[in-house]
């Protein structure tokens, strides 16, 4: 069935406004990084100096080069680590046991915190000095695990925190995906003799492969763009720089050491990369994602 | 159906209510507001509040509205951010660390400009505050909550660990010496951590009478170098790392993140600003005890410098505002106002005035640790070494410090291969700051 507008205007009319906030807020700033990204700007932005692309050239540096390897392990760790465990609590929260509407909302709940609390609270769990979970390492191991001093232990538990954060989102959606294989494949397969890993390899996940797809893109974003208020709480970047992800620099560059230009140039980059991950994900995955 | 026009109803009721509180301060156009953005966190933060109330209401013709706006660098990347979006606030805390940004900025109005001859005696701020913010004589911004860095002492871990609770560390080598024999006690895992790092790194050259950047601190002219990379400044990172090698040092993160440790007795001292002797005296559950900052022997005698932060008057008010600012600036440094500011927090009061009258009032006699920075920097040498530092992009060069001083005491970069790093970076921070205003 079809149905048609009354009015060929009607259509442009209704998208308006998001066409609006879109330009207003997306499109316009945007441009304005793009251009500010040949300047070198003054604190105050009274004054501009034209560099051409000295700001691009100025992100081959080895400080630039550690935001983007830190970016990717924490990232890579976050997504693997984040799904793996995710898929396995979904299972869990998918058996039919007492109780169960309790332990879902328990494995949700996190998600609901806004970063800023989620960092005080593991900031305040992991404190190198008066911290719970320092101490009992301290007690078992007799060696106090400092993340103010110590770069990977810091990396570790920002991925801790960051993974912890999203386990609720990534349960959600693959209770969801699992909940919508139909019982009878899984009794056909269980009467024809599979056992429980079978079963889970040759039909739960591969009909759960387009919910990992879409939250492996989501977790990918996620460990890219939105860890920063756990970053900033926690550990702001050290010690020497051990967990600047590459949009914690672009922040501490733009708004603290006030370096406009270079921040642009930062974010430019910066969207480059995940526009072309993106697409990547979205090409190769077509090649083996199974959707019903 | 029905639902969705109860709803449609409910959204243009809102909308129709918001117009008009929207309209409504026609009404009250009598009172002036004053917006004051300021970094005052924990125990400072009700301190504020006190003396606007205070002040807000001796005028009713005046509301100034202060508003924790984060820490200090996120303070200064708003009111920059709103002053460049053509909305600045009236009044901005800004921490010494951006008092050359400031100037250089163009959006503020000086105080001397909205001063009325003769209503405040300026002869009468405590000097070394004002040499640190005067610019020829002339004061920029309103001097507010001045600080220096201090000692903190644990003495009862002192008494545990069998050493003399009135005698902390006066030079380094005492630091590392008392320091290994609290940690060989067993007292403590450690034996001292800093607040605000990088400031400390600054103290050591003001103490020491040593600049921190050529032109005189960038004083006299712009700077183009920092020194830190010269003989003193690898001289103190090598220490600090030596000490940390051995256990006594412990690296305690930025800003307030190390009063922590040492109010849980994990660390037996502390260097920090004056400013937490109010909030430490409360919590702490041991005996606070306060000395002058260790110093290195062998090097000539300066002064502490001060830190902490002043009040910045932004461009773009009506006149009846700058009226109504300034009354609130005269209100400040009213010995009364000055002293309780004092009281509640541990920063210097801001006149000589204020002083006197704790000291008349037995204030310093009932409170020693409140007096140990004042005598500290009031016994100091007055040397243009120790009048602070001015670096336009002072923030970003605290930072690429700080990074130094992490990959040394960490034990990835030697002490001198971390301030050449450092070096670097910061004099490419200044080079390129410095075209910007050429």
């Amino acid at each position: 069935m079809q149905s048609k507008f009354p009015s060929r205007l009607l259509p442009y009319l209704l998208l308006s406004p998001s066409i609006v906030i879109v330009i207003v807020f997306l499109i316009i700033p945007s441009l304005q990084s793009l251009y500010l990204s040949f300047f070198r700007v003054s604190p105050f932005g009274d004054r501009l100096i034209y560099v051409a692309i000295d700001n691009f050239t100025n992100l081959l540096t080895p400080d630039y080069l550690n935001s983007f390897i830190v970016t990717v392990v924490f990232t890579g760790a976050v997504v693997v680590v984040g799904l793996v465990v995710c898929l396995a609590l979904a299972l869990a929260a998918n058996q039919k046991v007492a109780g169960i509407g309790l332990y879902r909302t328990g494995l949700i709940w996190p998600y609901a915190l806004s970063p800023a609390v989620a960092g005080t609270i593991w900031a305040l769990v992991f404190d190198p000095s008066t911290g719970a979970f320092s101490y009992f390492i301290s007690l078992a191991s007799g060696a106090m695990p400092n993340w103010r001093t110590n770069g990977p232990f810091a990396v570790v538990v920002i991925t801790l925190a960051a993974t912890w954060k999203m386990v609720g989102y990534n349960v959600i959606f693959f209770l969801a995906g699992l909940q919508t294989i139909p019982r009878e494949l899984i009794e056909a397969a269980e009467i024809d003799g599979a056992g429980p890993l079978k079963r889970f390899w040759n039909i739960t996940f591969p009909l759960l492969s387009p919910m990992t797809l879409f939250l492996l893109i989501m977790n990918t974003l996620y460990g890219f763009f939105q860890v920063f208020g756990l970053i900033d709480v926690m550990t702001e970047g050290g010690p020497a720089r051990a967990t600047e992800v590459l949009v914690y620099k672009l922040y501490y560059d733009g708004f603290i050491s006030l370096k406009t230009g270079y921040a642009s140039a930062q974010s430019i980059v910066l969207f480059a990369f995940v526009a072309g991950l993106t697409l990547l994900q979205f090409r190769f995955a077509k090649r083996w994602v199974f959707y019903q | 159906m029905k639902k969705s026009r109860c709803l449609m109803c409910l959204l243009v009721g809102l909308l129709v209510t918001g117009l008009v509180v929207g309209m409504t301060p026609t009404v009250s156009e009598a009172v002036t507001k004053i917006s004051f953005w300021h970094a005052m966190s924990a125990k400072r933060m009700p301190a504020v509040n006190r003396i606007v109330e205070g002040f807000n209401a001796e005028h009713p013709d005046i509301q100034v509205e202060p508003q924790f706006s984060g820490k200090y660098k996120e303070v200064l990347a708003k009111a920059i951010a709103a002053a460049r979006g053509g909305s600045p606030p009236h009044i901005v805390q800004v921490y010494e660390v951006g008092t050359q940004t400031m100037l250089d900025s163009g959006a503020i109005v000086p105080v001397f400009e909205i001063a009325k001859a003769g209503e405040i005696d300026w002869g009468d701020i405590i000097v070394p505050i004002k040499d640190y913010y005067a610019v020829g004589g002339k004061l920029y911004s309103m001097p507010f909550n001045s600080s220096t860095s201090i000692l903190y002492y644990n003495k009862d871990l002192f008494k545990q660990a069998g050493l003399d609770p009135n005698k902390p560390p006066s030079t380094f080598a005492e630091m590392e010496e008392i320091g290994g024999k609290i940690v060989k006690s067993g007292v403590a895992p450690n034996a001292v951590s800093f607040g605000w790092p990088d400031w400390q790194f600054e103290q050591m050259h003001t103490l020491h009478k040593q600049f921190y950047a050529n032109n005189e601190n960038g004083r006299s002219a712009r700077a183009t170098t920092v020194l830190g990379n010269q003989e003193f400044g690898v001289k103190v990172v090598s220490e600090w790392t030596k000490w940390a090698e051995k256990g006594v040092f412990i690296y305690g993160g930025p800003e307030y993140s190390a009063n922590k440790a040492f109010l849980a007795g994990k660390i037996a001292m502390l260097y920090q600003s004056t400013s937490s002797v109010g909030s430490i005296s409360k919590a702490a559950k041991f005996e606070v005890g306060t000395s002058f900052l260790p110093r290195l022997e062998g090097y000539q005698k300066g002064n502490s410098v001060i830190g902490g932060a002043t009040l910045w008057t932004m461009k773009g008010h009506s006149q009846k505002e700058y009226d109504a600012i300034w009354e609130f600036y005269k209100y400040l440094v009213r010995p009364e106002v000055s002293a309780q500011w004092h009281r509640d927090t541990g920063y210097f009061p801001s006149t000589n005035t204020a002083v006197k009258l704790l000291m008349d009032q037995g204030w310093f006699s009932e409170n020693p640790n409140h007096v140990t920075a004042f005598l500290q920097i009031l016994t100091g040498i007055k040397v243009p070494e120790s009048q602070g530092v001015r670096l336009g992009p002072f923030v970003a060069i605290r930072q690429a410090f700080k990074t130094a001083l992490e990959k040394s005491v960490q034990g990835q970069l030697t002490p001198k291969a971390a301030m050449e790093e450092y070096a670097a970076e910061a004099n490419k921070l200044l080079k390129e700051y410095g075209e910007l205003y050429q």
